[in-house]
């Protein structure tokens, strides 16, 4: 069981997102590039309050393609998408404690890009989120979520 | 010689055509915008029409979308001059016992002048508007600034996503229910009811109409968002006219565009009143009105008969308009209603006695029967927080009353009889609430009735300030026809960009975007703006 935010963990979402995704019938043939921003807000032990953990996802047909870590954002890489967020929330959902969609919905994690894609391919959308959501088990070595506010519980 | 051949011709200076016009030519095109009027702005039309010194908003007055559209950042508005305020104290309903209520830019404000209604319901608005602000971001990247979807694939996406089940406020059912059933469902005080109602009508969501619930979320997420644009809203047309300029574009006032030209099947240019002709290399768009476009700049032929027949028989405008009254005073209003709430005073819009959706409801009916209703107009008095809109120790008025355009004793040329003496009405009504602004307080007011409106500006088709009906059978991709839901036309090269299109009227700078994507896919013109 790898340890969340560690490549271990990385290589274990991509793997269980490509997983879920192969098991679609319908998968759009898109190509996509996705920075996923966890800034840190003083609740979340694995983000340091105020430091931003970007990452760079590509998705190629539905699966995972690569990913890559950025110490900086980086203004010429071409994305699709950009997933905002504080770090307490990315880790409640990676611990399946929290919802991804109710944490878009509420504005809790910020989501850029054209929306009709998501839209359209909701059960896609659906699968990848429950894949990151549910399908690797991370441990947790500064303490789980969810937080009592002051740091990890 | 003038040059004549441009990569894109766009008629229509109003803001959705200047923003367009601005990308492009940004984009490295060449651009030309052709104007009918003297100044370019369309509905972003500020004069002098009572006394010299005073400035008023002949059409729009209430920008809600400030810092949510994308042109507001890409065309770098404010560096071209444009300042922007948000009343501390955005919109207030005075009731006739002498209550009212207040909505602030400062929730807590909001919800404590609702409490004094009914606790229930402001803690009902509370979870609404925090609902509706967190998802307005989501609403406004998927409907607002792209293409439209259908309402089919949004509902489906929504239930696959379960919102319903997430959601206390967001429901698929919506589709079929007016905002008069969704506040009926979720608010009990009529007073509460009848301000979110009439924020609705503001906004061009008629309240008793099927289906606009579905837009309501979105309308509550932007509530306390109302700009006013300092020194008069026509100064934003002025900022965009600039940026199309430093950017190499042009815009040509007093331009009467007769006939969009057409080479096979192909738009290639213009042709003026005058005679005069351009060539587009690339594009034509039209953000004037369907019926314009469609059937007086196109030769019949040039777009299929069944969608001719379309535009003669199925655009669907509003079935009300607004009758204005602008007025110069030395004094502010002093409303009785402030011993209730002394914030009344400070509110930039007040909507005056209707204390009911019913009290809508029975206006909405006679309205559409061409009657005159007895007035309760909302009044704004911009001066309140545009200190340069008039001269100093004076201030503007502007009262506006829902009306229809075609008065049904007299047709819309009764306007001219009638104009003056519903306009007395109006100020008697504000009086009324306001008893200090007697005559001797009023320098003088003037009158821009419904007629006015499709006369000065004859895309807003029966004085439809919203370029098109707002209903569910007229939204997304099947404004204004399934046909041009996607801005593009039967005409090769020849794009609709205008209020006409999705999302609708209004300060949105939407239908000038969308188009922009639209175009930018078919040309390969790189998405600088797309910044994500």
């Amino acid at each position: 069981m790898p340890d969340v935010y560690t490549p271990d963990w990385y290589e274990s979402v991509k793997e269980a997102i490509n997983a879920s995704v192969a098991t679609l019938k319908d998968v759009p043939s898109d190509s996509f590039t996705i920075a996923v921003e966890i800034v840190g807000d003083g609740v979340s032990p694995y983000v340091a309050d105020g430091k931003v953990l970007r990452f760079l996802i590509r998705l190629e047909g539905g699966q995972c393609a690569w990913y890559r870590e950025l110490e900086e954002d980086d203004p010429s890489v071409k994305l699709d998408y950009r997933f905002t967020g504080p770090a307490a929330a990315f880790d409640a959902i990676a611990a399946a404690q929290a919802d991804p969609i109710d944490a878009a919905l509420s504005g809790t994690i910020k989501v850029r890009g054209d929306m009709r894609f998501l839209m359209r391919q909701a059960q896609m959308v659906q699968v990848l989120l429950e894949a990151y959501s549910k399908g690797v088990e991370t441990t947790w070595p500064s303490g789980q979520p969810p937080y009592d506010g002051k740091g990890a519980s | 010689m003038p040059k004549t051949t441009y990569d894109a011709i766009i008629i229509g200076a109003g803001h959705n055509g200047l923003t367009l016009g601005s990308y492009l030519a940004r984009s490295g095109l060449e651009v030309l915008v052709l104007e009918r009027r003297h100044e370019e702005g369309g509905g972003l039309c500020s004069e002098e029409v009572t006394q010299p010194g005073f400035v008023h908003n002949m059409h729009a007055n209430y920008h809600t979308f400030v810092d949510m559209a994308p042109p507001v950042r890409d065309l770098d508005v404010r560096g071209h001059g444009i300042e922007y305020v948000r009343p501390e104290v955005q919109m207030a309903s005075i009731f006739d016992d002498g209550q009212a209520l207040t909505v602030h830019t400062d929730q807590a404000k909001t919800l404590a002048s609702m409490a004094r209604f009914n606790e229930e319901d402001a803690e009902t608005f509370r979870r609404l508007y925090d609902e509706a602000h967190g998802f307005v971001d989501l609403l406004l990247g998927t409907l607002m600034y792209q293409p439209p979807m259908s309402v089919k694939e949004l509902t489906k996406a929504l239930a696959t996503f379960g919102v319903e089940d997430r959601s206390e406020f967001l429901s698929v059912k919506l589709r079929r229910e007016s905002i008069n059933q969704f506040l009926d469902r979720h608010f009990t005080d009529p007073r509460i009811k009848a301000h979110l109602a009439f924020h609705g009508a503001v906004c061009s969501y008629t309240n008793d109409v099927k289906g606009l619930a579905i837009g309501y979320p979105l309308l509550v997420g932007k509530i306390d968002n109302w700009h006013l644009c300092l020194g008069g809203s026509h100064r934003l047309a002025h900022a965009l006219w600039r940026d199309l300029a430093q950017h190499g574009g042009v815009m040509w006032s007093d331009a009467e565009v007769a006939k969009v030209l057409v080479d096979g099947n192909r738009a290639v240019g213009v042709r003026l009143s005058d005679g005069t002709e351009f060539e587009a290399r690339k594009l034509v768009a039209s953000t004037v009105s369907v019926e314009q476009t469609m059937l007086e700049f196109l030769d019949p032929g040039a777009i299929p008969e069944e969608l001719a027949q379309d535009v003669k028989s199925k655009i669907q405008h509003k079935d009300w308009t607004l009758f204005s009254v602008h007025l110069a005073m030395d004094a502010l209003p002093e409303y009785e209603a402030a011993a209730f709430d002394p914030d009344v005073d400070r509110a930039w819009v007040v909507n005056l006695g209707i204390d009911s959706p019913a009290r809508l409801d029975a206006d909405w009916e006679k309205i559409r029967r061409g009657q005159l209703v007895e007035p309760q107009p909302n009044a704004a008095v911009n001066s309140l927080y545009d200190p340069t809109d008039a001269p100093e120790g004076y201030y503007t008025g502007l009262l506006r009353q829902f009306a229809p355009f075609a008065l049904a004793d007299g047709g819309e040329g009764a306007w001219d009889e009638m104009g003056r003496w519903y306009g007395q009405k109006c100020i008697d009504a504000w009086r009324r609430y306001a008893p200090n602004l007697t005559d001797d307080h009023i320098v003088d007011w003037s009158v821009f009735t419904p007629h006015d409106i499709a006369r000065k500006l004859p895309n807003m088709v029966r004085g439809d300030w919203m370029m098109g009906e707002i209903s569910l059978d007229n939204m997304l991709d099947e404004r204004p026809l399934p046909e041009l839901g996607q801005y593009r036309t039967p005409v090769e090269g020849l794009y609709m960009a205008g209020s006409t299109q999705h999302p609708h009227g209004f300060i949105t700078f939407g239908p000038g975007y969308n188009a922009l994507q639209v175009i930018a896919e078919d040309l390969g013109i790189e998405k600088w703006w797309a910044r994500i």
